[in-house]
Parts: structure tokens; sequence; C-alpha cells
């Protein structure tokens, strides 16, 4: 799932978790889960920000029409 | 020209040629008006065509190199102002008109199909808001379509490279002015979407005038705008018109350095936001920890201060219990009927005192002594009277007048008990018998059953 995952969307993500966990309204059991994802996606954002590859490339035109 | 002197030697063909290039050489920064026609592009990229006024014609040619600065191609039947020099090509024996600058005849016929164009694509929507493709938050790299030997990828890569250290630029050089530049445009924004190797488009040039941003008012780049799957954000520089390709753009900057970070996200500040939320997740992860921990610290404390009151509750319930089976006791019973019954008893003696004092009350209340004294004498009477038919009675059943009659009463010698039947005795007893007056011993010599 991790692969399919833009920057943007592990951040949804990542604050979903973060507001159910500070609503409170979780059980004990719950929150440890909700904290696990929320640590998998605070993971995918990080990588997604290196992901990108310093480099410049040029893409000649090819033949004219 | 010639001098008839000079004329006796006569001249190469050659010679003349260059003689009338020579000769034509004042001829340029030429501007001409007139129409196109029998335009054809030759194998080198030139164009050739002729440029007539319904009387005279003239050869005119469009190198290639100038054909790319150009800002309109020019078509058969259009009318243009051109602007170049005359030549004679000695190779051909013909004299062309070497085109370096092609202008619209009437700018204002231009800004009218231009008008026209813009209203189409509006009524299509193409202008909507609604229509416009969101900017990625964070593309894996940006592709740049701009003029290969401008300041703009310079520019461009710097801000970006600034904002984002490794973000990825890919260069798609393009005509940004002259005729080719809207098919030029067109392609790279078609290649962009097929190779797909950045999330995000910029087209870029520094500014210039009506003309030379033709290529961006065309219909042809507008369509391949619209058509494209990727964001497309313009950056043309300061112009006083926004262009056709500004209006169906999904995000219109000026700059390449408004352009770029437009596109591309502060990294640092994306860092302080992953920290902030590592710092939240940390937090909140902690606190709902200690916040169990507290919850069976205080379940703790409230077990331990319950247990006393719990083990005394139990032993009261015990007392009680004992208490009651006691009361049950038959013994306890009794004594508490008994206590009941001296109870009453005291409460009727109470009562019957007071009842008795009350009578005693009433009767001296009414001066009742004397016929008190009359009742009881009467009562006497009665009394005496029944008293002596009683004895009487007593007399007529006492043993005496039994006996008087003629029975007789015998008893054991010994124990005295008296015989009521055979059985009572045995041969040889003594026995006592009673008569009216006088007793007799006797003993028993036979005993019938």
């Amino acid at each position: 799932m991790n692969d399919e995952l833009t920057y943007e969307k592990a951040l949804e993500k990542l604050d979903e978790k973060l507001k159910l966990l500070e609503d409170g309204d979780l059980s004990l059991e719950d929150a440890l889960k909700a904290v696990d994802e929320a640590r998998v996606y605070l993971k995918v954002c990080t990588e997604r920000l290196e992901a990108a590859r310093h480099k410049i490339e040029i893409r000649p035109e090819t033949a004219e029409e | 020209m010639l001098r008839p002197e000079e004329a006796q030697r006569p001249y190469t063909v050659t010679e003349l040629a260059n003689e009338i290039r020579r000769e034509l050489r004042p001829l340029t920064a030429l501007l001409v008006k007139g129409e196109v026609s029998g335009m054809k592009r030759g194998t080198a990229g030139h164009f050739n065509f002729s440029i007539q006024d319904g009387v005279s014609r003239l050869d005119a040619v469009l190198f290639a190199d100038e054909a790319r600065r150009v800002t309109t191609l020019p078509e058969d039947g259009q009318v243009f102002i051109f602007r170049g020099r005359v030549d004679f090509f000695g190779k051909t024996g013909r004299l062309s008109f070497i085109v370096d600058q092609v202008e619209f005849d009437d700018v204002g016929k231009l800004r009218a199909r231009l008008e026209e164009l813009k209203r189409r694509l509006e009524a299509e929507g193409a202008f909507a808001p609604g229509r416009k493709r969101r900017l990625p938050f964070l593309p894996r790299a940006v592709a740049l379509l701009t003029s290969p030997t401008g300041a703009v990828i310079h520019d461009l890569q710097e801000t970006i490279w600034e904002r984002y250290p490794n973000m990825g630029v890919v260069v798609y050089p393009v005509q940004v002015q002259g005729a080719t530049s809207p098919a030029s445009i067109a392609r790279a924004l078609r290649r962009c979407n097929e190779e797909a190797l950045a999330d995000v488009i910029v087209i870029a040039r520094g500014g210039g005038s009506f003309e030379e941003m033709y290529g961006f008012n065309s219909e042809v780049v507008a369509r391949a705008i619209l058509a494209s799957r990727l964001p497309v954000v313009t950056a043309l520089g300061h112009t006083s018109d926004r262009t056709i390709a500004d209006l169906v753009a999904d995000a219109e900057c000026r700059t390449p350095t408004e352009a770029g970070a437009r596109v591309v996200p502060k990294k640092s500040d994306l860092i302080a936001l992953l920290r902030e939320r590592g710092r939240r997740l940390d937090r909140e992860a902690g606190q709902r920890i200690a916040r169990e921990v507290e919850r069976l610290t205080l379940k703790r404390q409230r077990v331990l201060q319950l247990l006393p009151a719990l083990v005394r509750m139990r032993s009261e319930r015990l007392a009680r219990a004992a208490a009651d089976l006691a009361r049950l006791s038959p013994v306890q019973q009794v004594a508490r009927r008994e206590e009941a019954l001296r109870e009453r008893s005291r409460r009727l003696t109470a009562a019957a005192m007071s009842r008795l004092a009350r009578g005693r009350t009433t009767l001296a209340g009414r001066r009742a002594a004397e016929r008190l004294e009359r009742a009881l004498a009467k009562r006497f009477d009665v009394a005496r009277s029944t008293l002596g038919h009683r004895r009487q009675q007593l007399i007529a059943f006492s043993p005496e007048s039994v006996l008087a009659r003629g029975y007789s009463i015998t008893q054991d010698a010994e124990t005295g008990a008296v015989l009521r039947s055979s059985a009572d005795t045995a041969v040889k007893r003594k026995l006592r018998i009673r008569l009216a007056a006088g007793h007799l011993g006797a003993r028993v010599e036979e005993v019938e059953q």
C-alpha cells in the first residue's frame, strides 16, 4: 500500500491518526494501533521527501514534423 | 551601371551577376507589403513563395534560421509586411526578396481573431476554475518547457534547488517565439505527458511584444494545455496582456522564480512539519500510556481503600445474622412471650385498679353508702339461703348419708385404699369395713371375680 501513497496522502493519513489520538476517545489497544500506523505514515512521508533525484535532464526535440 | 568605355570588353556572366548583386546591396532593410502565394517548404527548412500585389510579382525566400524567429509563418492569400533585402542568385538567374521578418499587416485584425478564440474557449468552459487541475503538493520532478538558450532555465533551476535541493528538473527545449513555436510547444506538452518524467509542467519565457507572444495565443497551444494530464503552470514574463495560454493553464505566474516557488514546496518547511508531527505522536503515545498507568494506580488505590470497608461490611452483616438467629431461638421466644405476658398482666392490674378507683369515686359521688349497705344485706340474705340449700345438698351427698342408707365402704386395712372391685384385694388380706355407725375388722376368705 505504501508504494501508492504520495507524500500528501500519507501526511493526510498521519494527521487523521493524530487527530484520533488527540481526541482521546480511543481504547488503549486502538490507541497503540493508531500510534503504530501513524509512525508508518510518518516514515512514508520522510521517504517521499528524499525520493526525488537531484538532477537536470535535457530532452531535446526530436525531428520536426 | 556599366559605363560605355568599359563595354569594349564583354563581361562574363558571373562578372555581370556579381555586378548586379553589388548594385542591389543598398536595397537592404526594406519593407514590402504584399500577398503570399505559392508557399513551399524546402528540404533544408527554407520557405519559398511569391509576394504579389496584383500587378507585380517578386520571388521571396524565408531561410530556416529566420523562419524559427518570425512571429508567424506566412500563408497563401494572406497579406503581410515583409522586412528584408533584395538579392540576385547567379546560379539560377533569379532575383529574390530575402525575408528576415514577417509582420501582420493589421495587428487589429489579429487581436480580433484572438478575441474570437477567447470567446470560443470561454464558451467551452476552458477558463473555468473548476476545470483546472490541482498542482501536486510535492512533485517528483518538474518539467520545464522553455528556450534552451535563455536565462529562464537557470532562474527556475536555482529557485527550485534552493527550495528543494534534491528536486529533479526535466527541460524540454521549445521555440518560444516565431512561426514554429505553437507546434513546438504543443509537441513538447504531448511528450511530457507521454514520458511522465515529471509531475508538473512549467512553460516559461521572458516576456515580449504582442507579436512575439503570438505562439502563446494560438489555439494549438491552448488545446495542448487543455489536453495535458499533468498540470501546467505558465511563467511568460511581464506582459501587458494575459495570453490564452495563461488563461487555460492550471496556474499562472509571471517569472520563473515565482513559478518555481509555486510548484515546489520548501523542503525545510516539510521537514519541520514532519518533526512537529513526530513530536506530537510521541507525546500522544507517551501521554496515553501515562494515562493508563495513572488509571491503574487509581484503581489499585481505590481497591486498597475499599478493602477494609468491604471486610467491615461483611463482618457487620455476620453480626446481624447472628443476632437474628438468637432472636428466633425457642428459649428467647419463650422468655419474650413471658415478658409480654407479664407486661399484659401489669397493664391489666393497672387497668382494673384504675377502673375500681373510678367505680369507687362514682359510688362515693352518688352518696350510695346506704344503698350499698342495703344491697349488701340483700345479697347476704340470698347468699345465706343459697348456702342453706347447698348444705342440704351437701348432706344428702355426704358419705355419712349414703352409709345411713345401708351402704358400707370397704378399705384395705393396711393401705387404706377404698376397694371398688374384688380384684383390688386377695385372700387373707385384712379389710376395714366402715358402716353408718362403727367399723368392722375382717379377713378375705374367698375372691370371686
